[in-house]
Parts: structure tokens; C-alpha cells; sequence
């Protein structure tokens, strides 16, 4: 199956998509922005008709309209702090309608964007190809070098900006990358794949993790697995590759979550057996220190 | 040196203002309690003061360096804080270390500086056995407990804290307030705390703001020495 061009270069797009995507869910599923890529996807559909009725290359226009639709929702955020989700919703309609719109001022863009909404993951062609490295290599650095400060926005941005962060730009920054790498997944993966890359994954991972940069390798391994599974699938069963990669993730999310119920059944049962729960009945209370000795010298005082 | 200070503030959410003709300084090395009923716009008022709140009128002023002439680091302790409700996927540790990102660059390795602090805060607030449990599991006043401990990481010069012992027994309380004394005596922290529980905590304070209801509905901000009929000196 590698022997073929055209394979490699899914692999290859796929995996980077893969790897950058799903460590950007676990920071969007946490902000309560899961929909992020849904949304963005839609408004870029927006720059995609844009682009074909003034006859720009729609790519490009739907590139800048998804950076455009990543800043409006950072803006709009700020009135429905505590539900972001909202802000996302009202972009999503925005887009879409005006998508709507001009596709039916130039009814010869339907077909262009039916590969826009399923991509075609095994057609990528090489400037689309390097259009995803310059864009990952981008996310990949933000989100290295960025990742104590939204390891602390995510958490809390109240406590963030009084511990000195530019909470705004930074949160800027990210909605833009967010933007950014939607629109360059969404020709080659297409709307279905971009969002399920970015919401399967962290939401897996979320719930297995036992610590947060754990969270982000694990989706980041499941992202990967699940597409170069996927698309090896799709390649042997002759299946559409988009759906067959979003099927693949599905199917680990579901089974993690109930192997991890197993595990908290028995693991339960063992709890209530075996010495943990004279470890935790022998524990100090926590008790506060003003010296920081161990709670246990303090409980034996 | 003065620290804070909020000078003819007004501020309100909708067109009625909740706040009018705010005057407060806090000065370092001060343990100072701000109390009133619900709906006084107390964590308002510390919102206003931290900067996360713009006043409609009126002035307020954060001292952006400490006595030392280095960066001012605060350390506030909101009331609620939403990602705990979303099973944040972070361990005691990991997040008490975050703590420590104020203090140098964002790139820099953690240094045993780092971990002695984050350790220290984690016995000081005993809750370093349980360190490596994720934070999703903890109860109420654990949780208070290591945003507590974060804030004691970072090595704040003030410490705001909104209702910090909401979910703590009373032990545990009287064990904080001490914790918060030693900060403010021996270690010339400043402590802004927002509390119900005045009598528990009044002996170790150096002043109480007061917000009380107005004859119009409003709330006013009285101090110790701008009201000093409302209370019985303390400390």
C-alpha cells in the first residue's frame, strides 16, 4: 500500500494532521470550545463561496475567512464567558448563512464544495501537502513553547491574568492557530474528519489521563492511531477514507471508556479488599502547616 | 508602601451600580478581612482591585513592584473556578507546580528551587500526600486547599483570597488563619481575605472593610477608620 504515491502522502498529511489536531482538542475540549473546528469549518465554507463567486482561489479565501470567523469568536466569547460553546453557535450560524448565500449567487460551486465538506484525504496534492507542514510546524512550535501559559488559561484565565499573562493575545494567538489549521486540514480531510480529529482523541484522553501533559501525548497517540488505522482500512475495504478514520476513532473512544469502566469496577472491588483502604484510614488528616512539616509529624504533634 | 488602592470607585453589572464611592488602600503587611452579607459585591470589590474588572468611575491603582523593587506576583484564590467541574486532567502536583511559572521564562526548566517551593506549599496546606491524585477527585476544601497551596508557590506578595475556608472544618480553618498570620508577621506578606466567618478570624486581623447596604439599596464600603463606630478594634 506505501509503494504508492499518493498513499505516502495521506500517511504523511494525515499523521501531521492527526498529531496537531488532537493535542489542540485537549485545550479546546478543556476551554468548553469543542465545536471550535465545527465552527470554523462552516465559516470557512463562507471564504470557500466567497472565492469561487469573485474567482479567487477558494482555498486561499477560505484560509483568511476561518482566521477571520477564529478572531470574531474570541470577541464574541467575552459576553458568554461561562458558556462558550454559545459564541462558537453564533459564528457557526453566521458563516454557514452567508455560505448558503453566495453559494446560490454561483450555482456552479456546489460540486467544489461537496470535496470541501468530505476532503479527500488519498487526493492531497504537494502544495496542499506543504500548506499542512507550514502549518503544523507552526501549531507544533505555539504549542510547545505556549504550553505552560495555556496550561494556566485553560485552567482558569481570572487567575492567569493576575499572575501577569497577556491572557487576551495568548488567547488570541490560540484561536487564530485554531483557524489556521482547520482551514488547511479542511481540503484534504474535509469538515467531518477536522472535527473528529480534534474532539475523539482529548475526549479519551481527558478521561484516562493521570496527569495533563499525559493527556496530551495520549490523544496525540490515539489521533495517530486512529488515522493511520483508518486510512489502512479504508485503503484494504475500498472505503471513503474521512468516514472510515472517524468511524476508527469512534470505535477507540467507545471501547476506552468502557475498558476504563471495567477497570474502575474491579479496581473498586480490589480498593475494598486490599490494603488501600487501611493506607488511606491510617493517613494523617491534612492539616495546615505554617512551616511545611510532613502532616505526619504535625498529626503526631 | 501602599499596595492598592481604589479611590471614588463606582461599578455595577446592569445600569444600577452595585458599588458607589469606594475608597480602600491596602498597605503591605497587612491582614485585612473584607465581610458583608450575600450579594454585597465583596468578590466585586476584589475583582475591581485585581484589575479582572474596569470601574465605571473612579480610580484604581495596583503598585506594579513590591518594597524590593522586583515585579509585584499576587496570588488570588477565586471563590469558583469552572474547570474543576470539567474534570481538568491534572494531577495535585502538576498543578501546584504552575505556581512557580510566574517566577523566570516560560521555557526554563523547573529547578530543585521550584520543587522545594511547590513542596513546601503542599505540606503547608497538607496536602502533600495526595499529591499525585488528579485534582477531579478531591472534595470542596481540598480543592480550596491547593489553590491555597499555588498561591504559596509562587512566592505572591499578596495573597487575595475569596471565601477561602468555604469547605473547611473548623480545625482546618483556625489551622489556615494562623498559616495566613505567620505569612503576613514573619514573612511580610499582605493578605486580602473575604470571609463570613469575622469572629473566627478577628484576632489575627489588622483590619475589616465592611460593605453595608445604603438607604437607597446600594452597598458602601466602610472601613475600620472611615467607620469606626461600626466595630470593635481588632489585633
Amino acid at each position: 500500500m506505501l509503494h504508492y504515491d499518493f498513499m505516502q502522502r495521506a500517511f504523511c498529511a494525515g499523521g501531521l494532521i492527526a498529531l496537531i489536531a488532537s493535542a489542540l482538542g485537549v485545550y479546546l475540549m478543556l476551554r468548553r470550545q469543542a465545536l471550535m473546528a465545527d465552527m470554523l469549518s462552516h465559516v470557512s465554507l463562507a471564504g470557500v463561496a466567497a472565492g469561487a463567486y469573485l474567482s479567487i482561489n477558494p482555498t486561499l479565501t477560505g484560509f483568511v475567512v476561518a482566521v477571520v470567523g477564529a478572531v470574531a469568536v474570541e470577541y464574541v466569547r467575552k459576553s458568554y464567558r461561562t458558556y462558550s460553546e454559545i459564541s462558537i453557535a453564533i459564528i457557526m450560524i453566521g458563516g454557514l448563512s452567508t455560505a448558503v448565500v453566495l453559494m446560490s449567487l454561483n450555482q456552479g460551486v456546489s460540486k467544489s464544495f461537496t470535496s470541501y465538506l468530505f476532503g479527500s484525504v488519498v487526493a492531497v496534492n504537494k502544495t496542499e501537502l506543504w500548506l499542512m507542514i507550514f502549518v503544523s510546524v507552526i501549531g507544533g512550535a505555539f504549542l510547545f513553547l505556549f504550553r505552560r501559559p495555556l496550561y494556566q488559561i485553560t485552567f482558569d484565565e481570572d487567575t492567569a491574568k493576575t499572575g501577569g499573562l497577556a491572557v487576551n493575545w495568548i488567547s488570541l494567538a490560540f484561536s487564530v492557530l485554531t483557524g489556521m489549521i482547520v482551514a488547511a486540514a479542511m481540503p484534504i480531510v474535509g469538515v467531518l474528519l477536522v472535527s473528529s480529529l480534534i474532539v475523539l482523541p482529548a475526549a479519551l484522553a481527558i478521561r484516562i489521563a493521570p496527569s495533563f501533559n499525559a493527556a496530551i501525548v495520549i490523544s496525540m497517540g490515539i489521533g495517530l492511531a486512529g488515522v493511520f488505522s483508518g486510512l489502512s482500512a479504508s485503503y484494504e475495504l475500498s472505503t471513503p477514507p474521512g468516514g472510515t478514520i472517524a468511524l476508527v476513532l469512534l470505535f477507540i473512544l467507545v471501547t476506552g471508556i468502557s475498558v476504563k469502566k471495567v477497570v474502575l469496577k474491579y479496581g473498586t472491588k480490589r480498593f475494598r479488599k486490599g490494603n488501600e483502604l487501611k493506607e488511606l484510614r491510617d493517613s494523617p488528616m491534612p492539616r495546615f502547616s505554617k512551616d511545611g512539616l510532613s502532616t505526619k509529624s504535625d498529626s503526631a504533634g | 508602601m501602599l499596595l492598592a488602592s481604589l479611590e471614588q470607585v463606582v461599578f455595577g453589572y446592569s445600569d444600577v451600580p452595585c458599588l458607589e464611592d469606594v475608597n480602600i488602600h491596602i498597605y503591605s503587611g497587612e491582614f485585612v478581612a473584607v465581610t458583608g452579607p450575600n450579594g454585597a459585591a465583596k468578590t466585586t470589590l476584589l475583582k475591581l482591585a485585581l484589575g479582572l474588572l474596569q470601574p465605571w468611575e473612579g480610580n484604581v491603582h495596583l503598585a506594579p513592584h513590591n518594597a524590593d523593587g522586583n515585579k509585584l506576583v499576587v496570588g488570588y484564590v477565586p471563590q469558583h473556578i469552572a474547570a474543576f467541574n470539567v474534570g481538568f486532567p491534572s494531577t495535585i502536583l502538576e498543578f501546584v507546580r504552575s505556581g512557580r511559572y510566574v517566577r523566570g521564562s516560560w521555557l526554563r526548566r523547573m529547578s530543585k528551587i521550584d520543587h522545594d517551593w511547590t513542596e513546601k506549599a503542599l505540606r503547608q496546606v497538607g496536602m502533600w500526600e495526595l499529591r499525585h491524585r488528579k485534582i477531579g477527585e478531591l472534595s470542596g476544601g481540598q480543592k480550596q486547599r491547593i489553590c491555597i497551596a499555588r498561591a504559596l508557590a509562587q512566592e505572591s506578595d499578596v495573597l487575595i483570597l475569596d471565601e477561602p475556608t468555604t469547605g473547611m472544618d473548623q480545625e482546618s480553618r483556625f489551622g489556615f488563619y494562623e498559616l495566613m498570620q505567620h505569612q503576613v508577621k514573619e514573612r511580610g506578606k499582605t493578605v486580602v481575605m473575604v470571609t463570613h466567618g469575622l469572629s473566627e478570624v478577628k484576632d489575627h486581623l489588622d483590619r475589616i472593610i465592611e460593605l453595608e447596604r445604603k438607604d437607597d439599596g446600594g452597598w458602601k464600603c466602610c472601613t475600620m477608620t472611615s467607620c469606626s463606630g461600626h466595630f470593635v478594634p481588632v489585633g
